[in-house]
């Protein structure tokens, strides 16, 4: 699910060095436009949807949007990070909405489909 | 043209800061003392690179019951009684509780049963909540102070007298010429992936199992170098959910689903000719190869019957799944697809070159000291061939086991002499020179419109050429995984024309482009020896992986290791057999528990 940025969202996260999704991708993928000030994937299709720079956004600037010769709009899989778990919500093709909470560090909190 | 240049001193240079090479760095500062110079050179960034960098649902090799024994038993029959490195798989099979500990200790978080032991997932495996899988991982790196250097691609080893004592390569930010030398160095740069065709194209070329920058790096240096390689003649081809590639362990052992072909047929219960191989819980090469026979008798498409397994794990499938491929739970949603209503479709994924996953290839090793038959060089993870199965918590301890032997070799032998500037000189040509090649096409106004070299060849245009070549001709999916010698024949030739002439017009725009044009020289390293490997190999012993049509049966001659040294004067591969020794007794066939 290849990462496309939300230019009104993105602010190429001023003051830090490298922006974080440019420094996190496994694949060299994301940089900032030059002409934009804004984070882009170069090269979509060599994403591997590990959505890493999504969780990493600190302003949920990146949207991960299935190519469409495996999926059609209007489904999403959006992640928001907590400190010690992940909240998934899917959007499915009829509008209905599930939500997964999965842990990512130990603890005592239990997992749970909302 | 001075380029800037960055040297490094080390003990102990790791090439790759993934699975393995993580540990390793850990287990080097535990058993090395605070002196030692680690150093990690790793092509991405640390913290979420590598195989792990989706994250992981389960690790799958645990000893739940039974023996370090019973685990060799296990792997051996789960590749149809191949030959296998019972000592390497043993010297791990004894440390992976304990290292899978260690990972707990660090905040990995281990599913449990309600009496506190692991949640099982079969008998080698152990559930976990794994998203922040490489994270924790790259922690050990950190907390072993290991120097990282980030985004650093590795072009080549060095050698003096034949010792490897470090390595060059490029910064794929800064456009440095990086220079290491070491004492001792590990190639931990994962297996191999986009050496044949993927199953999707375009802006889902990428959507496969394997992770698609794993580009056979770890191969290619060592080849180069002159260690023996080993397993170039079998390659790793999974079953995978259709379309998306994501793993299918958690539908048929976390979920029991039964594969069923397009007339419900649970085949591999229900069909003569798979009966004999056990059934659903057959050896993974026999599922593989029986599924594959099912799509080529017209009795696909196969499926994964969740509609008839265990309700109640079925209900955390998506949970489950989000921990390592979110892309199925939108895939599902996206084409109202629900796995308990109905199978989900599966189909086999493009092979890759493992060696830590459930493959044999890789660098052959001396014992279980980790060291290639070039003096100084280890391999650990997929890097560390005919060990299969070592997977995730194997690879971590294999990881830890080598960095052990690497102290004892730092100790053992003075360090290398001062490198020769000559030598660095024409790798750091070598290196750079596919952006040397485009600023010359820019000068000479040798540039097509479209922005394509005159008389170039871009990165993306060769990984093409080379895919289309191993689809057809080396056994794709497109060939259902067959090959014959006629057809290895015409590999070859075009591989090889591939490697000896047009690699000398690959160009590269920038810097990002040069890391993909060493991708694919990589890759083409390795498919010389997947070619090469698989001719000399005139049997079948890996069906389905590799099934020959003019050798399809197994023949005791080949009942062994095949290992290959590359002639860089020549460029051919001489062979040499290595016998395979069982430790543990039994019937390779069969499993022990």
């Amino acid at each position: 699910m290849p990462p496309y940025v939300i230019p009104e969202k993105c602010d190429a996260c001023q003051g830090e060095e490298e922006p974080l999704c440019v420094q996190v991708c496994p694949g060299d993928l994301m940089l900032v436009d030059p002409g934009t000030g804004k984070a882009v994937c170069r090269e979509p299709g060599d994403c591997w949807d590990c959505m890493i720079c999504v969780k990493s956004c600190p302003r949920q600037a990146i949207e991960t949007v299935i190519q469409y010769q495996l999926a059609p709009v209007p489904a999403k899989l959006i992640p928001t990070l907590r400190p010690d778990s992940v909240t998934w919500t899917l959007v499915d093709c009829h509008g209905h909405i599930e939500r997964y909470v999965v842990k990512t560090l130990a603890g005592e909190e239990e997992e749970e489909e909302l | 043209m001075a380029r800037p240049r960055v040297y490094i001193d080390t003990d102990i240079l790791i090439i790759g800061g993934g699975t393995a090479g993580c540990l390793a760095a850990w287990e080097a500062r535990q058993v090395g003392g605070p002196r030692l110079k680690i150093t990690i050179l790793e092509r991405g960034f640390i913290r979420h690179s590598g195989c792990l960098a989706a994250g992981m649902n389960a690790l799958n090799m645990y000893l739940n019951q039974g023996t370090p024994e019973d685990y060799v038993a296990y792997v051996r029959y789960d590749m149809g009684g191949a030959p296998v490195r019972e000592d390497i798989l043993l010297s791990v099979a004894r440390e992976v509780n304990e290292t899978v500990a260690l990972m707990e200790a660090q905040g990995l978080p281990i599913k449990k049963r309600p009496d506190g032991r692991y949640l099982n997932r079969g008998k080698w495996n152990v559930e976990v909540n794994g998203s922040l899988l490489k994270p924790i991982t790259a922690g050990m790196a950190y907390q072993a102070n290991a120097e990282i250097y980030n985004r650093v691609y590795v072009t080549e080893l060095l050698q003096q007298n034949g010792r490897c004592v470090g390595a060059v390569g490029f910064g794929v930010r800064d456009g440095k010429y990086y220079i290491a030398r070491a004492k001792a160095v590990l190639i931990t740069a994962g297996g191999a992936a986009g050496l044949w065709r993927p199953r999707n194209a375009g802006d889902a070329h990428h959507r496969i199992w394997y992770y698609p920058f794993n580009c056979g790096t770890s191969y290619a240096l060592a080849k180069r170098i002159g260690a023996e390689m080993t397993g170039f003649d079998m390659r790793l081809v999974t079953l995978r959910t259709k379309d998306t590639y994501s793993p299918t362990g958690t539908l048929a052992i976390g979920v029991g689903a039964p594969m069923i072909n397009a007339l419900g047929e649970a085949f591999m219960r229900e069909r003569d000719e798979y009966l004999k191989f056990g059934g659903h819980t057959a050896p993974t090469i026999y599922r593989l190869w029986a599924a594959v026979r099912e799509i080529e008798g017209h009795r696909g498409p196969v499926y994964m019957d969740t509609t008839k397994g265990d309700p109640q794990r079925l209900a955390g499938l998506k949970a489950q799944y989000l921990d390592m491929a979110p892309i199925i739970v939108l895939y599902w949603g996206a084409h109202d697809l629900d796995p308990a209503r109905e199978p989900v479709e599966i189909d086999a994924d493009s092979p890759v070159l493992v060696g830590a996953n459930a493959g044999v290839t890789g660098i052959w090793t001396t014992g279980t000291t980790r060291m290639s038959t070039v003096p100084g060089l280890f391999a650990s993870g997929e890097a560390l061939g005919q060990a299969p199965c070592r997977f995730i918590s194997g690879s971590w301890t294999c990881g830890r086991i080598a960095a052990r032997h690497m102290v004892d070799y730092v100790g053992q032998n003075p360090g290398p002499a001062e490198l020769d500037e000559v030598e660095l000189a024409r790798l750091e040509e070598r290196t750079f020179a596919p952006l040397a090649r485009w600023e010359e096409a820019r000068a000479g106004g040798r540039i097509f419109t479209a922005g394509k070299p005159m008389e170039g060849i871009l990165p993306r245009e060769m990984e093409d050429r080379m895919q289309l070549v191993m689809e057809e001709y080396a056994g794709g999916r497109a060939r259902l995984f067959y090959v014959n010698e006629a057809h290895l024949n015409i590999a070859r030739k075009h591989i090889n024309r591939l490697r000896r002439e047009q690699v000398n017009y690959l160009m590269a725009r920038d810097m990002h482009e040069l890391q993909l044009a060493w991708d694919v020289i990589h890759r083409l390293e390795c498919c010389q020896l997947v070619i090469e490997h698989i001719l000399y190999r005139k049997e079948t012993r890996y069906p389905g992986y590799v099934s020959r049509t003019d050798y399809p049966a197994a023949n005791a001659e080949y009942d062994c290791f095949i290992n290959s040294v590359w002639n860089p004067e020549t460029d051919e591969v001489t062979f040499v057999r290595r016998p395979y020794e069982q430790i543990v007794p039994g019937d390779r066939t069969k499993e022990s528990i």
